[in-house]
């Protein structure tokens, strides 16, 4: 089967789009487990990228990203963060540092400024996905400002998970695919981390009986 | 070759090797021997440098140079101190039932692990690679930081983790964009990352992209330096974390992530002009200086006093670096060396303090020439070169970075060049006299704050209950030789670390 490369750009825009869709969902999001589906949705729809750039392009290694991403993204990752919350006694977001129709503006303008940024160097990337660049940086932005505006720890830890697929989508989409030696290790420390961030909500629930980081405040000045 | 090998796999191996063994003298012994293979690569390695000039090993893997193998001499010396130290801290420790002799293990093993990953992050030929590495440096290290299961230490790995994983994702972006700019040159190939293969195209890759990249590289990897503004995690984790291992987080961890902005900064020289990577250095540089220098002035806590002195030396490193020329290059590598060896060399007499005195209230400390003569002279000493008196390498390397300073002003074409935002434009001479000034004020209020603190905990008389005497252990051995080479590198540096030094600056200066 052969698509035009006009159609094969417009697909991978459209993926890209729905991945930064899903981030302004997770802003808009206050139940923990809800967020967590939402990164799991948005991670499907980034293997969906990642698998159409392969097909688009012939490069087999970015099947094995898209699996790999597919696995720990998709199942191992959210699982892991669902049984955290099972053991939580919170179940939504109570207190916000931004409310969410500030949060939806902000991201609004972290995509406008995502876009201004990368405008000089958007014409080197490959026609197919040359869009991709900018809408990868506003991910990658919104899972930062995520991460600042929530409390929980769980939220916090999809914020950070939210930059990474963000940053997937950057090395996918502008240069179809970071070399796979860098990409198996980057996979391997983002699981590794969120592992390690389950432990410490949970040491952290044992320490404090309640998980909103704003109780972590013993050791300021 | 040999050494390379024996350089990745000692650490591995001794890492599993402390999963299995459970005997506690043992587990210090295969960390002693692996310790001691490292260094004993690594002078193996710097002989080779040093006659034939850098090389490529294990398939293009692993790219060594004078400037890296300077990089493993002080992870090789640190770690080894640290080694020493940790014989008779952990052991006591142990003894006094702070933590269960099982957790020995699980101590080692991710010591092991932090090992191999700066190790990696050291020798990696691929930015990418060594990308992956300083991660996993995050994540060795945050269970260490924790390592106490207090509240304190939870919050403080917490901060730690995601503030770091935060900044070193950044990073990340800036490696994609590096590869982005380095693919329309190189070609799609897995090598595309490398720095054999960047350094010499590194003029023809895309300036707006690296200019880009460099500065997201300079944020997350800053982060891990524990630059101002990204330092807010650093003086938890250094108060909170197990005396050796802050010492190898304020010795070594920085002064990797260091050498990973040089590395990246090498790059971006060629294809930008060096003034605009060394502006945006200088810049941060003197924002860490100035805020730790006034920091210090107000801390009650000796561990979060040397979290800050870390942040002023780190700064000054990066003014140093950012200043340029052959002398602020000199003098930025050589104050890297000055402080892992006086930082550890703090900490290794912090951990000896908090363990008499069961506090890290600089107010309840006293006497502690009486109490523990020894710890009370390697606390001098380290408070002496951090604060950068004679005769003390730390005040020659100091000296020759505010010479660069006062001769060469900080570069400033990045300030006009950066759109016309900012249209303040000072003389040139002005600023850098200026800079200068501020430069010598921060010092001395740094030097005030420090000196001021220590010298209250060392002289007087103990509080009462507080035994007196120090017995001999290992763990002094190290904080002997550390003070000998602090004071000995101020008069005579021995030939063979000098001409690394050199070899290392004209690496980072080379266009």
């Amino acid at each position: 089967m052969q698509i035009s490369p006009h159609i094969g750009s417009q697909l991978v825009d459209l993926c890209s789009a729905l991945l930064l869709l899903t981030c302004f969902a997770i802003v808009a999001q206050r139940r923990l487990s809800a967020c967590v589906d939402l990164f799991a949705l948005q991670s499907v729809f980034l293997v969906l990228t990642a698998a159409l750039v392969a097909f688009l392009t012939g490069n087999r290694h970015i099947y094995i990203a898209a699996a790999l991403t597919g696995v720990i993204k998709v199942v191992i990752i959210p699982r892991v963060l669902k049984k955290v919350i099972e053991r939580l006694n919170v179940k939504r977001e109570l207190v916000m540092n931004v409310n969410v129709p500030a949060g939806l503006l902000i991201c609004g303008a972290l995509v406008m400024l995502a876009f201004f940024i990368t405008q000089p160097i958007i014409p080197l990337g490959f026609l197919l996905t040359r869009d991709s660049l900018a809408i990868a940086l506003a991910i990658v932005l919104i899972g930062f400002f995520t991460m600042i505006a929530r409390q929980k720890a769980v939220t916090q830890l999809v914020g950070f998970l939210v930059m990474e697929n963000g940053l997937f989508l950057g090395a996918t989409a502008a240069t179809y695919g970071m070399p796979l030696i860098v990409e198996l290790g980057v996979f391997f420390d983002v699981l590794i981390a969120a592992l390690i961030a389950g432990i410490y909500t949970n040491r952290l629930q044992d320490a404090f009986d309640n998980v909103d980081t704003n109780h972590l405040t013993t050791l300021k000045e | 070759m040999i050494a390379v090998l024996v350089l990745l796999i000692a650490p591995l191996l001794a890492g599993g090797l402390s999963l299995i063994v459970h005997r506690s003298a043992l587990l210090h012994a295969i960390n002693l021997t692996s310790m001691s293979l490292l260094v004993g690569a690594e002078i193996m390695i710097t002989r080779t440098v040093l006659k034939d000039g850098p090389f490529t090993a294990l398939e293009q893997f692993v790219y060594l140079d004078a400037l890296s193998a300077f990089i493993l001499f002080i992870i090789g010396a640190v770690g080894l101190a640290c080694s020493f130290y940790m014989r008779s801290y952990m052991d006591d420790q142990v003894a006094r039932g702070v933590i269960a002799p099982t957790r020995l293990n699980l101590f080692f093993f991710l010591f092991h692990m932090f090992l191999l990953a700066m190790v990696i992050a050291t020798v990696a030929n691929s930015v990418g690679v060594q990308w992956v590495a300083i991660e996993a440096t995050t994540l060795a290290t945050t269970f260490l930081i924790a390592f106490w299961r207090r509240r304190e230490s939870l919050e403080a790995g917490w901060k730690y983790l995601i503030l770091c994983s935060v900044g070193i994702s950044l990073a990340l972006f800036g490696v994609v964009l590096t590869y982005y700019s380095s693919l329309h040159v190189l070609g799609d190939v897995s090598e595309a990352l490398n720095v054999t293969q960047l350094l010499p195209v590194a003029g023809q890759l895309n300036p707006h992209v690296l200019k880009l990249a460099f500065i997201f590289i300079l944020v997350g990897y800053g982060t891990k330096v524990g630059l101002v503004p990204m330092h807010s995690w650093l003086p938890e984790a250094y108060t909170e974390a197990p005396a050796p291992v802050a010492a190898m987080l304020a010795g070594v961890l920085e002064i990797v992530a260091v050498y990973a902005i040089l590395r990246m900064k090498m790059i971006v020289d060629h294809a930008v002009s060096p003034a605009f990577t060394g502006g945006l250095l200088a810049l941060l540089g003197f924002a860490s200086f100035v805020t730790a220098a006034f920091f210090i002035l107000i801390q009650h806590n000796y561990k979060r006093l040397f979290a800050y002195s870390s942040i002023e030396h780190m700064g000054i490193a990066m003014i140093g670096f950012g200043v340029g020329g052959s002398l602020g290059a000199f003098g930025g590598l050589f104050h890297l060396l000055n402080h892992a060896f006086a930082k550890s060399m703090a900490f290794f007499a912090a951990g000896n303090i908090h363990r008499r005195f069961h506090t890290v209230e600089i107010g309840q400390v006293q006497g502690l020439a009486l109490a523990q003569p020894w710890t009370a002279m390697a606390l001098m000493i380290a408070g002496l070169a951090l604060s950068a008196l004679p005769p003390f390498a730390s005040f020659v390397s100091e000296v020759q970075i505010v010479t660069a300073l006062a001769a060469q002003g900080v570069p400033g074409q990045w300030l006009s060049n950066s759109g016309g935002m900012v249209t303040v434009a000072f003389s040139n001479r002005f600023t850098s006299l200026s800079l200068t000034g501020l430069f010598l004020l921060c010092s001395v209020l740094a030097f005030s704050g420090l000196l001021y603190r220590i010298t209250g905990m060392v002289w007087g008389t103990p509080p009462e209950g507080i035994v007196r005497g120090e017995a001999w252990t290992l763990g002094h051995l190290p904080i002997i030789v550390l003070a000998a080479a602090l004071v000995g590198f101020g008069f005579f540096l021995p030939q063979p670390i000098r001409q690394l030094l050199e070899e290392a600056t004209r690496i980072i200066l080379v266009h």
